[in-house]
């Protein structure tokens, strides 16, 4: 077998996190190949590598020469890549609606006579790259006339049309139906069989068996399976890699939640507007319930649910023993004293251009100001006292958000609802792009203001997370809750009814 | 690069990480200071041309008056852009809100300041109106206010044919014609008189100072410059979001309104052309003043200096006798040649700044 593409120990560090420790990747001709892995266990990463946006900060990637020799290469630019053969569909869209096929099918390498374009040349290219995909369409055709299934299998004209021998998929059913994706798998079998090689990045199992042949896991940033025929693993088995069996758990002290004491937040039969149906959950003060599930189970919609951004159309929430009707975060928290950690920290938790002490106090200049005007000393104090509660590392309070590393930032996005003084807190996959040791550090943060007396809800799709920190955990699925465990705190009885839940909606009740 | 599932490892490379806006600058590139340097030069420059230019009742009371004026447009635009908005009827919203002072001078015959705080009503109310529409449709600040001033361009015309039959009030209200002519040197108590400066101009300077105020230390001003700074984020974290727009909107409509009645003081009539020339100059005393089109942050002082640049620029043209039409070349190219120097500056002081750390 002919390897055409050999990643060797990538490393790739941002600010506070090493996305890629020692990953390695491998492609032989006409294989399949799936890239599997959490969030944050680096695939984007190492696809941006490939593809010339990021350069690794250690590792070579090579590629073969001329004499089909593999040669050390350095991919400069996303240019590079193509120019190297390696073709990319990312996961959005990259077509311009108002060219036509031919011309995005070309857009790279538009053929030129005497200075302009050559519109003969252009749709025999462009039709010789549909033909690769047996795809009977009009070149001439805009773009925005197309179905979502045909923008995407132009995508892969796009990324064939540079005599392409490795081809990227990133989650490239997401937004196809079933019918479509098999056919889009058809295509991708039948350039498997003309030699090309194919990386597969998706999150629905279903399909990468389907479709696969061999499988490389990454987790934290480390190739825990590589380039293995996935025929000899089993579906638990690749899940298991996936989420890291072999962690080493953290023992955090135990904490007691009594039993008869009134729950803080109670869901009962909630349905949302966002799809959820039959959702009950009930958090106590002190306690820890885990809302577990692969990504797009429909746990942070329910979150965002909960505070208004979707409507509860039927059932109720209770805060507190009281039937609660949350309009906005704004009513949540003044009203309830409901936080929300979010999940995506630079897009929705924080204000990267504004300082430090404003992202932590902006929950509380209600309770700060005088008048309508909020004191600077009053605001910096609480930053100091924050700061120092949760080990933020700060040159100063005036310091930009944007410049602290990920751990620090998660740690300011937290900030600001302890600040406000919330009795409830749910907290949305805490430790994503974290590096292991600040992880632990919040993980004993969290229980701690459990220990304190908060009620949490923490949404994480980071099983070994859930069985540290969590006292019951339950599993959602298909916007659904399919099953509620105690945790024992055992990882491998955990994780086993846990993925029993994801796998058929049922399982043994622990 | 944007991605709506969680991102793996930061999504922004690390380069581009730390924002340069949020480095510590070296002193010379405050672009305020650089904005008093080119006004203390032109100032020099136009004096030594001609003299002229340092009469202080032909030519200097009446530049502080349109600073004034000018200070106070800068600050209507200021207020949204606050929040990464435009407001591109700050003229439009000057000239209705005037009318209505006019009308209130001319039917009721009320007090100047109860006229004034009429327009300041009416202006109020058709800014937050825009800020509802932008809220509310989630359209473009730039085309919703667009098609509010070319509505409000025809009502207004409508109106003071309506009213006057012309295109002016002719009233004057009682204390206009001292908002007009009259310098604090026009006051004595015995033998001590104050300086010469213009009566409308410590209007302008409160104006600035509730601006400031509000938005460096209010809970309303630093909740719409987050909401500038990230709207989803600011939604997420417990702010009103939709409010704060139309708050911002009816600011800068408040101000708009403000703005008309110094210029018809200045000018000592209600008319319909008053906000003709407040667009443009209004954009370029907060951008020359250093805040972003962006949003998040905002620069009382810098608005108030960028202002001063152009009037000083205008009145030294002026005194050298160009031409109407020379004289918008001139500024035009002064004010391209202004914000060029501004943005080098910007660049040097964000390599210098990479360089050291």
């Amino acid at each position: 077998m002919t390897v055409v593409l050999s990643a060797e120990k990538l490393v790739k560090t941002f600010p506070g996190v090493r996305a890629l420790d020692e990953a390695t990747l491998t492609l032989t001709a006409g294989s399949v190949h799936a890239l599997l892995g959490e969030n944050g266990a680096g695939k984007s990463t190492l696809i941006k590598i490939l593809t010339g946006v990021y350069r690794p900060d250690g590792g070579q990637l090579r590629l073969p020469g001329p004499d089909g020799e593999l040669r050390a290469v350095q991919l400069g630019n996303p240019q590079d890549a193509q120019r190297a053969g390696i073709g990319v569909v990312h996961q959005e869209r990259n077509l311009i609606p108002a060219f036509s096929v031919a011309e995005n099918i070309c857009l790279q390498h538009l053929p030129r006579r005497a200075g302009l374009l050559d519109r003969a040349a252009l749709r025999t290219e462009a039709r010789r790259c549909l033909d690769l995909l047996d795809l009977d369409l009009d070149p001439d055709l805009p773009v925005s006339r197309l179905s979502v299934a045909q923008l995407q299998l132009v995508e892969i004209a796009k990324a064939l049309s540079a005599d392409s021998t490795v081809l990227l998929l990133d989650e490239p059913t997401a937004s196809l139906t079933n019918d479509e994706a098999d056919r889009l798998y058809g295509i991708v079998r039948r350039l498997s069989e003309r030699g090309h090689a194919t990386v597969l990045v998706s999150h629905k199992l279903e399909e990468v068996f389907a479709v696969a042949d061999t499988v490389t896991v990454l987790r934290d940033g480390r190739s825990v399976a590589e380039a293995e025929p996935l025929a000899d693993h089993s579906r638990e088995e690749i899940v298991d890699l996936m989420v890291g069996r072999a962690y080493q758990q953290v023992h955090l002290a135990p904490r007691t939640v009594a039993a008869d004491v009134e729950p803080a937040l109670v869901l009962d039969a909630v349905a949302t507007t966002a799809g959820h149906h039959d959702v009950s959950l009930a958090v106590r003060p002190g306690e820890i319930v885990g809302l577990y599930g692969l990504v797009g189970a429909g746990r942070s919609e329910l979150a965002k649910a909960l505070l208004g951004l979707d409507r509860i159309s039927s059932g109720e929430v209770r805060v507190h023993g009281r039937p609660a009707r949350i309009r906005d975060v704004g009513d949540a928290l003044h009203r309830y004293r409901i936080g929300y950690v979010t999940e995506n920290r630079k897009e929705e938790g924080l204000f990267l251009d504004q300082t430090v002490a404003r992202n932590t106090a902006v929950t509380v200049w209600r309770r700060l100001a005088r008048l309508g005007l909020v004191r600077d000393r009053s605001e910096r104090l609480l930053v100091n006292e924050y700061a120092d509660r949760l080990g933020i590392r700060l040159a100063s309070p005036d310091q930009h958000a944007g410049q602290l590393s990920g751990g620090n930032q998660q740690k300011v996005s937290l900030a600001k609802w302890l600040a406000a003084d919330c009795d409830v807190l749910i907290i949305d996959e805490p430790t994503v792009g974290i590096d292991v040791r600040t992880k632990a550090a919040f993980h004993e943060l969290i229980a701690g203001l459990a220990a304190r007396g908060m009620a949490i809800l923490l949404i994480s799709s980071d099983l070994p997370e859930m069985v540290t920190l969590a006292d019951r955990i339950a599993v959602m699925r298909v916007f659904a809750i399919v099953g509620e465990l105690d945790n024992d705190h055992d990882y491998d009885r955990m994780s086993q009814s846990v993925i029993r839940f994801i796998h058929d909606g049922q399982g043994v009740v622990a | 690069m944007k991605t709506e599932t969680a991102p793996e490892a930061p999504a922004v490379p690390p380069a581009a990480e730390p924002r340069p806006s949020a480095r510590a600058l070296p002193v010379w590139a405050n672009p305020r200071l650089g904005l008093l340097i080119v006004i203390a030069v032109l100032v020099v420059l136009f004096s030594s041309l001609t003299p002229a230019f340092l009469d202080p009742r032909l030519t200097l009371a009446p530049l502080q008056a349109d600073i004034s004026v000018y200070v106070v447009v800068g600050l209507a635009q200021l207020a949204v852009l606050s929040l990464g908005h435009m407001n591109m009827a700050v003229g439009r919203m000057a000239a209705l809100s005037t009318f209505a002072m006019g009308l209130a001078y001319d039917r009721l015959g009320v007090p100047l300041l109860v006229g004034l705080l009429v327009g300041l009503a009416v202006g109020a109310g058709i800014g937050a109106l825009a800020g509802l529409l932008i809220a509310k449709t989630g359209v473009n600040s730039f085309v919703v206010t667009l098609a509010l001033d070319f509505g409000l361009l025809g009502l207004v015309t409508i109106l003071y044919t309506w009213a006057t039959g012309g295109v002016s009030f002719a009233v004057q209200p009682s204390g206009l014609s001292a908002l007009r002519f009259d310098t604090f040197a026009d006051y004595c108590m015995g033998e001590v008189c104050g300086p010469r400066i213009p009566l409308v101009v410590p209007i302008a300077v409160a104006a600035a100072l509730g601006v400031g105020v509000l938005f460096r230390h209010a809970r309303l001003g630093r909740e719409i410059l987050m909401t500038g700074s990230n709207t989803v984020a600011a939604e997420l974290s417990g702010i009103p979001t939709h409010r704060r727009v139309v708050a911002a909107h009816a600011l800068s409509g408040l101000l708009a309104a403000l703005a008309g009645f110094l210029l018809a003081a200045n000018n000592g009539a209600f008319s319909a052309n008053i906000g003709e020339s407040f667009l443009l100059p209004s954009f370029l005393a907060p951008v020359l003043g250093g805040t972003l089109l962006a949003g998040g942050a905002v620069s009382v002082l810098g608005t108030a200096l960028g202002a001063t640049l152009t009037q000083v620029i205008y009145k030294g043209l002026n005194l050298l006798q160009f031409s109407l039409e020379e004289l918008k070349l001139y500024i035009g190219l002064v004010l391209l040649a202004a914000l060029s120097l501004d943005r080098l500056r910007a660049l040097l002081a964000e390599r210098r700044a990479v360089s050291s750390s």
